[in-house]
Protein backbone atom coordinates (compact mmCIF):
# COMPACT_ATOMS: atom_id res chain seq x y z
CA UNK A 1 0.00 0.00 0.00
CA UNK A 2 1.18 3.15 -1.19
CA UNK A 3 1.34 6.96 -0.91
CA UNK A 4 1.87 9.37 -4.04
CA UNK A 5 2.72 13.16 -3.60
CA UNK A 6 3.40 14.79 -6.28
CA UNK A 7 5.14 18.62 -5.62
CA UNK A 8 3.58 20.03 -8.46
CA UNK A 9 -0.51 19.24 -7.81
CA UNK A 10 -2.81 22.15 -6.51
CA UNK A 11 -3.06 20.68 -3.35
CA UNK A 12 -0.19 21.42 -0.74
CA UNK A 13 1.77 18.12 0.13
CA UNK A 14 0.24 17.69 3.82
CA UNK A 15 -3.41 17.80 2.40
CA UNK A 16 -2.30 14.83 -0.44
CA UNK A 17 -1.00 12.75 2.46
CA UNK A 18 -4.15 13.50 4.64
CA UNK A 19 -6.36 12.86 2.04
CA UNK A 20 -4.72 9.57 0.27
CA UNK A 21 -4.86 8.07 4.34
CA UNK A 22 -8.38 9.26 5.16
CA UNK A 23 -9.51 7.54 1.70
CA UNK A 24 -8.01 4.40 2.73
CA UNK A 25 -9.27 4.34 6.09
CA UNK A 26 -12.40 5.09 5.26
CA UNK A 27 -12.30 2.48 2.42
CA UNK A 28 -11.29 -0.20 5.44
CA UNK A 29 -8.03 -0.56 3.05
CA UNK A 30 -6.22 0.18 6.08
CA UNK A 31 -7.64 -1.20 9.09
CA UNK A 32 -8.20 0.08 12.89
CA UNK A 33 -4.90 -0.48 14.51
CA UNK A 34 -2.98 -0.72 11.53
CA UNK A 35 0.62 1.26 12.68
CA UNK A 36 1.53 3.47 10.18
CA UNK A 37 5.13 4.50 9.27
CA UNK A 38 6.70 7.26 11.93
CA UNK A 39 7.29 10.89 11.11
CA UNK A 40 10.38 10.34 9.78
CA UNK A 41 10.07 7.46 7.87
CA UNK A 42 7.78 8.31 5.83
CA UNK A 43 8.89 12.03 5.10
CA UNK A 44 12.29 10.51 4.57
CA UNK A 45 10.70 8.19 1.96
CA UNK A 46 8.90 10.97 0.48
CA UNK A 47 11.82 13.27 0.62
CA UNK A 48 9.39 16.55 2.19
CA UNK A 49 10.03 17.87 5.68
CA UNK A 50 8.99 16.10 8.85
CA UNK A 51 6.88 19.02 9.54
CA UNK A 52 5.06 18.28 6.28
CA UNK A 53 4.29 14.92 7.56
CA UNK A 54 4.03 15.76 11.78
CA UNK A 55 0.83 18.45 9.85
CA UNK A 56 -0.64 15.37 8.04
CA UNK A 57 -0.86 12.96 11.09
CA UNK A 58 -1.89 15.78 13.40
CA UNK A 59 -4.85 16.66 10.68
CA UNK A 60 -6.20 13.23 10.80
CA UNK A 61 -5.64 13.10 14.72
CA UNK A 62 -7.99 15.76 14.95
CA UNK A 63 -10.72 14.43 12.29
CA UNK A 64 -10.46 10.68 14.60
CA UNK A 65 -8.86 9.01 11.96
CA UNK A 66 -5.65 7.88 13.76
CA UNK A 67 -3.95 8.05 17.22
CA UNK A 68 -0.70 8.94 18.12
CA UNK A 69 1.12 7.53 21.45
CA UNK A 70 4.85 7.98 22.39
CA UNK A 71 5.21 4.26 22.57
CA UNK A 72 2.73 2.66 20.18
CA UNK A 73 3.60 5.27 17.67
CA UNK A 74 0.59 6.28 14.76
CA UNK A 75 -1.77 3.97 14.40
CA UNK A 76 -5.50 3.83 13.05
CA UNK A 77 -7.88 4.76 15.10
CA UNK A 78 -11.01 3.32 15.97
CA UNK A 79 -14.11 4.68 14.20
CA UNK A 80 -16.09 6.73 16.20
CA UNK A 81 -19.36 4.84 16.91
CA UNK A 82 -21.17 9.08 17.60
CA UNK A 83 -20.75 11.70 15.75
CA UNK A 84 -21.29 14.97 17.75
CA UNK A 85 -24.52 16.56 16.29
CA UNK A 86 -22.55 19.64 15.60
CA UNK A 87 -19.29 17.90 13.77
CA UNK A 88 -22.08 15.84 11.58
CA UNK A 89 -24.00 19.46 10.64
CA UNK A 90 -20.57 20.84 9.82
CA UNK A 91 -19.65 17.52 7.33
CA UNK A 92 -22.91 17.32 5.76
CA UNK A 93 -22.45 21.27 5.20
CA UNK A 94 -19.20 20.59 3.28
CA UNK A 95 -21.08 17.97 1.67
CA UNK A 96 -23.30 20.22 0.43
CA UNK A 97 -20.62 23.19 -0.10
CA UNK A 98 -18.37 20.46 -2.61
CA UNK A 99 -21.83 19.09 -4.64
CA UNK A 100 -22.99 22.64 -5.17
CA UNK A 101 -19.38 23.57 -6.46
CA UNK A 102 -19.82 20.52 -9.07
CA UNK A 103 -23.15 21.50 -10.44
CA UNK A 104 -21.71 25.09 -10.93
CA UNK A 105 -18.79 23.32 -12.90
CA UNK A 106 -21.39 22.00 -14.69
CA UNK A 107 -21.43 18.25 -13.54
CA UNK A 108 -24.99 16.90 -14.22
CA UNK A 109 -27.30 15.69 -11.52
CA UNK A 110 -26.84 11.62 -12.70
CA UNK A 111 -23.60 11.67 -12.95
CA UNK A 112 -22.78 13.77 -9.29
CA UNK A 113 -24.85 10.60 -7.91
CA UNK A 114 -22.94 8.18 -9.94
CA UNK A 115 -19.43 9.45 -8.16
CA UNK A 116 -21.39 9.38 -4.95
CA UNK A 117 -22.53 5.61 -5.09
CA UNK A 118 -18.99 4.77 -6.75
CA UNK A 119 -17.25 6.38 -3.50
CA UNK A 120 -19.74 4.47 -1.13
CA UNK A 121 -19.37 1.58 -2.90
CA UNK A 122 -15.17 1.71 -3.04
CA UNK A 123 -15.82 1.37 1.23
CA UNK A 124 -17.56 -1.49 1.53
CA UNK A 125 -15.35 -3.11 -1.27
CA UNK A 126 -11.50 -1.96 -0.49
CA UNK A 127 -9.13 -2.40 -3.10
CA UNK A 128 -6.10 -1.20 -1.14
CA UNK A 129 -4.64 1.32 -3.70
CA UNK A 130 -4.24 4.95 -2.94
CA UNK A 131 -4.94 7.37 -5.51
CA UNK B 1 65.11 -6.23 -11.32
CA UNK B 2 64.83 -6.93 -7.61
CA UNK B 3 62.51 -8.81 -5.76
CA UNK B 4 61.34 -5.19 -4.15
CA UNK B 5 60.50 -3.92 -7.70
CA UNK B 6 58.53 -7.10 -8.43
CA UNK B 7 56.26 -6.74 -5.45
CA UNK B 8 55.33 -3.24 -6.04
CA UNK B 9 55.20 -3.55 -9.90
CA UNK B 10 53.05 -6.95 -9.13
CA UNK B 11 50.80 -4.81 -5.99
CA UNK B 12 50.21 -2.39 -9.19
CA UNK B 13 49.31 -4.26 -12.10
CA UNK B 14 46.54 -5.77 -9.84
CA UNK B 15 45.36 -2.48 -8.01
CA UNK B 16 45.09 -1.46 -12.13
CA UNK B 17 43.08 -4.62 -13.07
CA UNK B 18 41.00 -4.16 -9.96
CA UNK B 19 40.12 -1.04 -10.85
CA UNK B 20 39.55 -1.59 -14.25
CA UNK B 21 37.30 -4.31 -13.52
CA UNK B 22 35.37 -1.86 -11.44
CA UNK B 23 34.59 0.42 -14.13
CA UNK B 24 33.15 -2.05 -16.37
CA UNK B 25 31.13 -3.72 -13.73
CA UNK B 26 29.64 -0.69 -12.54
CA UNK B 27 27.41 0.29 -14.93
CA UNK B 28 25.53 -3.31 -15.48
CA UNK B 29 24.68 -3.35 -11.85
CA UNK B 30 23.01 -0.20 -11.53
CA UNK B 31 19.03 0.34 -11.34
CA UNK B 32 17.31 0.62 -14.75
CA UNK B 33 16.81 4.06 -15.98
CA UNK B 34 20.09 5.73 -14.76
CA UNK B 35 22.99 5.94 -17.04
CA UNK B 36 26.44 7.27 -15.42
CA UNK B 37 24.94 9.64 -12.98
CA UNK B 38 22.04 11.12 -14.47
CA UNK B 39 18.40 9.58 -14.65
CA UNK B 40 17.15 9.22 -18.32
CA UNK B 41 14.16 6.88 -17.36
CA UNK B 42 14.08 3.51 -18.50
CA UNK B 43 13.13 3.53 -22.01
CA UNK B 44 16.36 5.68 -22.81
CA UNK B 45 18.26 3.62 -20.70
CA UNK B 46 17.13 0.09 -22.21
CA UNK B 47 17.87 1.96 -25.78
CA UNK B 48 20.75 1.76 -28.54
CA UNK B 49 22.22 5.34 -27.48
CA UNK B 50 22.30 3.99 -23.88
CA UNK B 51 24.15 0.82 -25.47
CA UNK B 52 26.76 3.14 -27.15
CA UNK B 53 27.45 5.30 -24.48
CA UNK B 54 28.25 2.12 -22.46
CA UNK B 55 30.24 0.69 -25.42
CA UNK B 56 32.25 4.15 -25.17
CA UNK B 57 32.76 3.90 -21.54
CA UNK B 58 34.35 0.26 -21.82
CA UNK B 59 36.62 1.65 -24.77
CA UNK B 60 37.64 4.42 -22.35
CA UNK B 61 38.33 1.58 -19.71
CA UNK B 62 40.58 0.08 -21.86
CA UNK B 63 42.25 2.78 -22.92
CA UNK B 64 42.73 4.76 -19.07
CA UNK B 65 43.76 1.32 -17.85
CA UNK B 66 46.42 0.60 -20.65
CA UNK B 67 47.59 4.36 -20.66
CA UNK B 68 48.46 3.75 -16.44
CA UNK B 69 50.28 0.82 -16.79
CA UNK B 70 52.48 2.06 -20.06
CA UNK B 71 53.29 5.15 -17.65
CA UNK B 72 53.73 3.14 -14.23
CA UNK B 73 55.73 0.29 -15.90
CA UNK B 74 57.84 2.70 -17.77
CA UNK B 75 58.86 4.86 -14.88
CA UNK B 76 59.28 1.79 -13.17
CA UNK B 77 61.50 0.05 -15.60
CA UNK B 78 63.76 3.42 -15.51
CA UNK B 79 64.23 2.34 -11.86
CA UNK B 80 61.88 4.18 -9.71
CA UNK B 81 59.51 1.39 -9.10
CA UNK B 82 57.73 3.21 -6.25
CA UNK B 83 57.58 6.18 -8.39
CA UNK B 84 55.76 4.27 -11.01
CA UNK B 85 53.56 3.00 -8.91
CA UNK B 86 52.21 6.22 -7.57
CA UNK B 87 52.22 7.95 -10.69
CA UNK B 88 50.34 5.19 -12.65
CA UNK B 89 47.89 5.04 -9.92
CA UNK B 90 47.52 8.65 -10.64
CA UNK B 91 47.26 8.45 -14.19
CA UNK B 92 44.68 5.55 -13.47
CA UNK B 93 42.45 7.63 -11.26
CA UNK B 94 42.57 10.43 -13.27
CA UNK B 95 41.75 9.17 -16.20
CA UNK B 96 39.00 7.42 -14.53
CA UNK B 97 37.61 10.61 -13.39
CA UNK B 98 37.65 11.95 -16.47
CA UNK B 99 36.05 9.00 -18.68
CA UNK B 100 33.21 9.05 -16.13
CA UNK B 101 32.88 12.93 -16.80
CA UNK B 102 32.63 12.66 -20.04
CA UNK B 103 30.03 9.70 -20.12
CA UNK B 104 27.93 12.02 -17.41
CA UNK B 105 28.05 14.65 -20.14
CA UNK B 106 26.74 12.46 -22.80
CA UNK B 107 24.43 10.83 -20.49
CA UNK B 108 22.61 14.75 -19.47
CA UNK B 109 22.12 14.79 -23.14
CA UNK B 110 19.50 11.93 -23.43
CA UNK B 111 17.47 12.76 -20.62
CA UNK B 112 13.75 13.38 -21.72
CA UNK B 113 11.97 16.34 -21.20
CA UNK B 114 9.53 14.64 -18.86
CA UNK B 115 11.73 13.31 -16.78
CA UNK B 116 12.02 16.57 -14.83
CA UNK B 117 8.50 16.57 -13.94
CA UNK B 118 8.31 12.67 -13.28
CA UNK B 119 10.74 13.45 -9.88
CA UNK B 120 8.33 16.01 -8.69
CA UNK B 121 6.63 12.57 -7.62
CA UNK B 122 7.64 10.52 -5.08
CA UNK B 123 6.07 7.28 -3.81
CA UNK B 124 6.64 5.70 -0.13
CA UNK B 125 5.52 2.53 1.12
CA UNK B 126 2.85 2.86 4.28
CA UNK B 127 4.02 -1.09 4.96
CA UNK B 128 8.03 0.31 5.17
CA UNK B 129 8.77 0.00 9.01
CA UNK B 130 11.76 0.67 10.91
CA UNK B 131 14.81 -1.44 10.11
CA UNK B 132 15.68 -5.12 12.22
CA UNK B 133 19.23 -3.75 11.15
CA UNK B 134 19.00 -0.53 12.82
CA UNK B 135 19.68 -2.55 16.16
CA UNK B 136 21.71 -4.41 15.42
CA UNK B 137 23.75 -1.87 14.00
CA UNK B 138 23.52 0.19 17.35
CA UNK B 139 25.04 -2.87 19.18
CA UNK B 140 28.33 -2.89 16.38
CA UNK B 141 28.55 0.80 17.11
CA UNK B 142 28.79 0.44 21.25
CA UNK B 143 30.90 -2.71 20.71
CA UNK B 144 33.13 -0.61 18.18
CA UNK B 145 33.65 2.46 20.72
CA UNK B 146 34.45 0.26 24.14
CA UNK B 147 36.42 -1.94 21.69
CA UNK B 148 38.97 0.65 20.54
CA UNK B 149 38.62 3.01 23.04
CA UNK B 150 40.16 0.02 25.28
CA UNK B 151 42.79 -0.73 22.92
CA UNK B 152 43.68 3.26 22.78
CA UNK B 153 43.99 3.25 26.73
CA UNK B 154 46.27 -0.02 26.98
CA UNK B 155 48.21 1.68 24.52
CA UNK B 156 48.34 4.42 26.76
CA UNK B 157 48.97 3.19 29.96
CA UNK B 158 49.65 -0.36 29.23
CA UNK B 159 52.69 -2.53 30.82
CA UNK B 160 55.38 -3.56 28.55
CA UNK B 161 58.11 -6.13 29.48
CA UNK B 162 60.69 -4.00 27.22
CA UNK B 163 61.63 -0.60 26.64
CA UNK B 164 59.54 0.33 24.07
CA UNK B 165 61.38 2.65 21.16
CA UNK B 166 59.54 6.16 20.75
CA UNK B 167 58.87 5.03 17.06
CA UNK B 168 56.74 1.87 18.87
CA UNK B 169 55.33 4.19 20.59
CA UNK B 170 54.22 6.49 18.36
CA UNK B 171 53.46 3.99 15.89
CA UNK B 172 51.16 1.47 18.54
CA UNK B 173 49.48 5.46 19.57
CA UNK B 174 48.45 6.56 15.69
CA UNK B 175 47.00 3.01 14.76
CA UNK B 176 44.73 3.09 18.32
CA UNK B 177 43.90 7.16 17.44
CA UNK B 178 42.95 5.27 13.74
CA UNK B 179 40.81 3.13 15.25
CA UNK B 180 38.86 5.33 17.59
CA UNK B 181 37.39 6.83 14.72
CA UNK B 182 37.45 4.30 11.20
CA UNK B 183 36.36 1.31 13.61
CA UNK B 184 33.11 3.59 15.13
CA UNK B 185 32.51 5.51 11.46
CA UNK B 186 31.98 2.22 9.61
CA UNK B 187 29.43 1.02 12.18
CA UNK B 188 27.68 4.89 12.10
CA UNK B 189 27.59 4.10 8.48
CA UNK B 190 26.36 0.86 8.72
CA UNK B 191 23.05 2.57 11.50
CA UNK B 192 22.57 5.47 8.48
CA UNK B 193 22.09 3.18 5.90
CA UNK B 194 19.79 1.07 7.98
CA UNK B 195 17.40 4.11 7.50
CA UNK B 196 18.62 5.28 4.85
CA UNK B 197 16.00 7.04 2.23
CA UNK B 198 13.99 4.80 -0.29
CA UNK B 199 13.19 5.48 -3.71
CA UNK B 200 11.14 3.07 -5.42
CA UNK B 201 8.87 2.78 -8.68
CA UNK B 202 6.00 3.77 -9.60
CA UNK B 203 5.14 0.15 -10.54
CA UNK B 204 4.23 -2.47 -7.85
CA UNK B 205 6.05 -2.90 -4.86
CA UNK B 206 8.52 -4.76 -5.99
CA UNK B 207 11.46 -2.50 -6.05
CA UNK B 208 10.77 -2.03 -2.11
CA UNK B 209 11.22 -5.64 -1.30
CA UNK B 210 14.72 -5.44 -3.46
CA UNK B 211 15.99 -2.22 -1.93
CA UNK B 212 15.64 -3.42 1.43
CA UNK B 213 17.52 -6.86 0.89
CA UNK B 214 20.27 -5.02 -0.85
CA UNK B 215 20.03 -2.43 2.21
CA UNK B 216 20.23 -5.51 4.79
CA UNK B 217 23.04 -6.62 2.69
CA UNK B 218 25.15 -3.55 2.85
CA UNK B 219 24.62 -2.90 6.58
CA UNK B 220 25.46 -6.82 7.02
CA UNK B 221 29.05 -5.65 5.05
CA UNK B 222 29.39 -2.40 7.43
CA UNK B 223 28.72 -4.32 10.44
CA UNK B 224 30.99 -7.34 9.46
CA UNK B 225 33.93 -4.66 7.98
CA UNK B 226 33.61 -2.88 11.21
CA UNK B 227 34.03 -5.65 13.92
CA UNK B 228 37.07 -7.08 11.51
CA UNK B 229 38.75 -3.83 11.24
CA UNK B 230 38.38 -2.82 15.35
CA UNK B 231 39.57 -6.14 15.83
CA UNK B 232 42.58 -6.07 13.55
CA UNK B 233 43.29 -2.03 15.22
CA UNK B 234 43.27 -3.08 18.67
CA UNK B 235 45.12 -6.38 17.88
CA UNK B 236 48.15 -3.86 16.13
CA UNK B 237 48.04 -1.77 18.69
CA UNK B 238 48.47 -3.91 21.41
CA UNK B 239 51.01 -6.08 19.68
CA UNK B 240 53.16 -2.96 19.13
CA UNK B 241 52.78 -2.12 22.95
CA UNK B 242 53.52 -4.87 24.04
CA UNK B 243 56.52 -6.43 21.93
CA UNK B 244 57.72 -2.82 20.31
CA UNK B 245 57.94 -2.77 16.01
CA UNK B 246 58.43 -6.77 16.51
CA UNK B 247 54.75 -7.13 17.43
CA UNK B 248 53.93 -6.62 13.89
CA UNK B 249 55.52 -9.85 12.98
CA UNK B 250 52.61 -11.45 15.31
CA UNK B 251 50.41 -14.11 12.56
CA UNK B 252 46.87 -13.08 14.35
CA UNK B 253 47.70 -9.40 12.65
CA UNK B 254 48.84 -10.95 8.94
CA UNK B 255 45.75 -13.89 9.25
CA UNK B 256 43.28 -10.99 10.30
CA UNK B 257 44.33 -8.82 7.47
CA UNK B 258 43.53 -11.35 4.68
CA UNK B 259 40.45 -12.14 6.73
CA UNK B 260 39.19 -8.59 6.64
CA UNK B 261 40.31 -8.15 2.46
CA UNK B 262 38.81 -11.76 1.57
CA UNK B 263 35.82 -10.41 3.41
CA UNK B 264 35.78 -7.46 1.73
CA UNK B 265 36.07 -8.71 -1.66
CA UNK B 266 33.92 -11.66 -1.40
CA UNK B 267 31.39 -9.76 0.20
CA UNK B 268 31.01 -6.55 -2.14
CA UNK B 269 31.12 -8.66 -5.10
CA UNK B 270 28.68 -11.12 -3.67
CA UNK B 271 26.69 -7.82 -2.89
CA UNK B 272 27.05 -6.87 -6.72
CA UNK B 273 26.76 -9.85 -9.01
CA UNK B 274 23.33 -11.06 -6.60
CA UNK B 275 21.58 -7.85 -5.72
CA UNK B 276 22.78 -5.10 -8.10
CA UNK B 277 23.26 -1.32 -6.91
CA UNK B 278 19.83 -0.66 -4.69
CA UNK B 279 18.47 -4.35 -5.08
CA UNK B 280 18.63 -3.88 -9.13
CA UNK B 281 18.95 -7.72 -10.01
CA UNK B 282 15.93 -8.37 -7.29
CA UNK B 283 13.38 -5.58 -8.96
CA UNK B 284 10.13 -7.14 -10.29
CA UNK B 285 8.77 -3.93 -11.76
CA UNK B 286 12.36 -2.43 -13.39
CA UNK B 287 10.70 -1.07 -16.47
CA UNK B 288 8.38 1.57 -14.45
CA UNK B 289 9.71 4.94 -13.51
CA UNK B 290 11.70 5.59 -10.35
CA UNK B 291 10.72 8.46 -8.41
CA UNK B 292 11.79 10.79 -5.69
CA UNK B 293 15.39 11.58 -5.00
CA UNK B 294 17.13 8.85 -7.55
CA UNK B 295 14.75 10.43 -10.08
CA UNK B 296 15.49 14.16 -9.36
CA UNK B 297 18.54 15.32 -11.73
CA UNK B 298 18.67 18.87 -10.44
CA UNK B 299 19.77 18.05 -6.69
CA UNK B 300 22.89 15.96 -7.85
CA UNK B 301 26.05 17.50 -9.05
CA UNK B 302 27.99 15.23 -11.58
CA UNK B 303 25.97 12.33 -10.59
CA UNK B 304 27.53 11.43 -7.75
CA UNK B 305 26.94 14.35 -5.05
CA UNK B 306 23.09 14.83 -3.56
CA UNK B 307 23.00 18.24 -2.25
CA UNK B 308 18.66 18.61 -1.23
CA UNK B 309 17.91 21.09 1.96
CA UNK B 310 14.50 20.03 1.83
CA UNK B 311 14.82 16.35 1.90
CA UNK B 312 15.37 15.22 6.06
CA UNK B 313 17.19 11.55 4.58
CA UNK B 314 20.92 11.67 5.68
CA UNK B 315 21.83 8.52 3.40
CA UNK B 316 20.70 8.14 -0.20
CA UNK B 317 21.60 5.23 -2.77
CA UNK B 318 24.62 6.02 -5.12
CA UNK B 319 23.38 6.58 -8.66
CA UNK B 320 27.21 5.30 -9.55
CA UNK B 321 28.74 2.73 -7.85
CA UNK B 322 27.63 0.39 -5.08
CA UNK B 323 26.11 1.72 -1.59
CA UNK B 324 25.21 4.73 -0.62
CA UNK B 325 26.07 8.26 -0.18
CA UNK B 326 25.33 11.51 2.14
CA UNK B 327 22.51 14.23 1.25
CA UNK B 328 25.19 16.94 1.77
CA UNK B 329 22.43 19.23 1.57
CA UNK B 330 21.16 17.46 5.43
CA UNK B 331 22.87 19.36 8.35
CA UNK B 332 23.11 15.92 10.10
CA UNK B 333 25.23 14.94 7.19
CA UNK B 334 27.26 17.70 6.84
CA UNK B 335 28.15 17.62 10.40
CA UNK B 336 29.44 14.38 10.71
CA UNK B 337 31.27 14.38 7.07
CA UNK B 338 33.03 17.59 8.76
CA UNK B 339 33.73 15.89 12.29
CA UNK B 340 35.13 12.73 10.60
CA UNK B 341 36.81 14.45 7.92
CA UNK B 342 38.41 16.57 10.84
CA UNK B 343 39.56 13.59 13.10
CA UNK B 344 40.67 12.01 9.99
CA UNK B 345 42.85 14.96 9.05
CA UNK B 346 43.88 15.52 13.06
CA UNK B 347 45.21 11.19 12.92
CA UNK B 348 47.21 11.61 9.95
CA UNK B 349 48.84 14.69 10.90
CA UNK B 350 49.68 12.75 13.86
CA UNK B 351 50.71 9.16 11.69
CA UNK B 352 53.21 11.96 9.24
CA UNK B 353 54.36 13.33 12.84
CA UNK B 354 55.20 9.83 13.89
CA UNK B 355 56.87 8.58 10.67
CA UNK B 356 58.59 10.96 10.67
CA UNK B 357 59.75 11.06 14.00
Amino acid sequence: MRLTIDRDHADPVYEQVATQLRRLIATGALAQGTALPSVRRLSGDLGVNLNTIARAYRLLEAEGFLAIRDRAGVTVAAPAREVEPAARAMLLEQIRATLARLRQAGMAPDELIGVLKAEVDAMDNPKGESR
Amino acid sequence: MNGEALVINGFFIFRVFLVGAMMFAVPRILRKGLLFGAYVGEEVDGGQASRDLTHRWDIGTAAVMAVALLVGLSISAAGWPLQGNLTGTAVLLLGAFANYLRAYSEARTLIPPDVAKRARVSIASLDARDPNEAGFASIVLGICLLVSLGGFVFTVVGSTPIVLSDKARLAALFVASLNLVISPFFALLGLLIANAKRSIRSGGDGSLVGQDKFRATMVGILMGSALLQCSWYTLISVELTRFGLDGLKSPGIWLLAVVLILFWGGSLGWAAATRGQGGAHLESDPETPLTGGLADNDHWFWGLFYVDRDDPSIMVEVRFGLGYTFNYGNQSAQLIVATVSVLLLCVSAFGIFAWVA
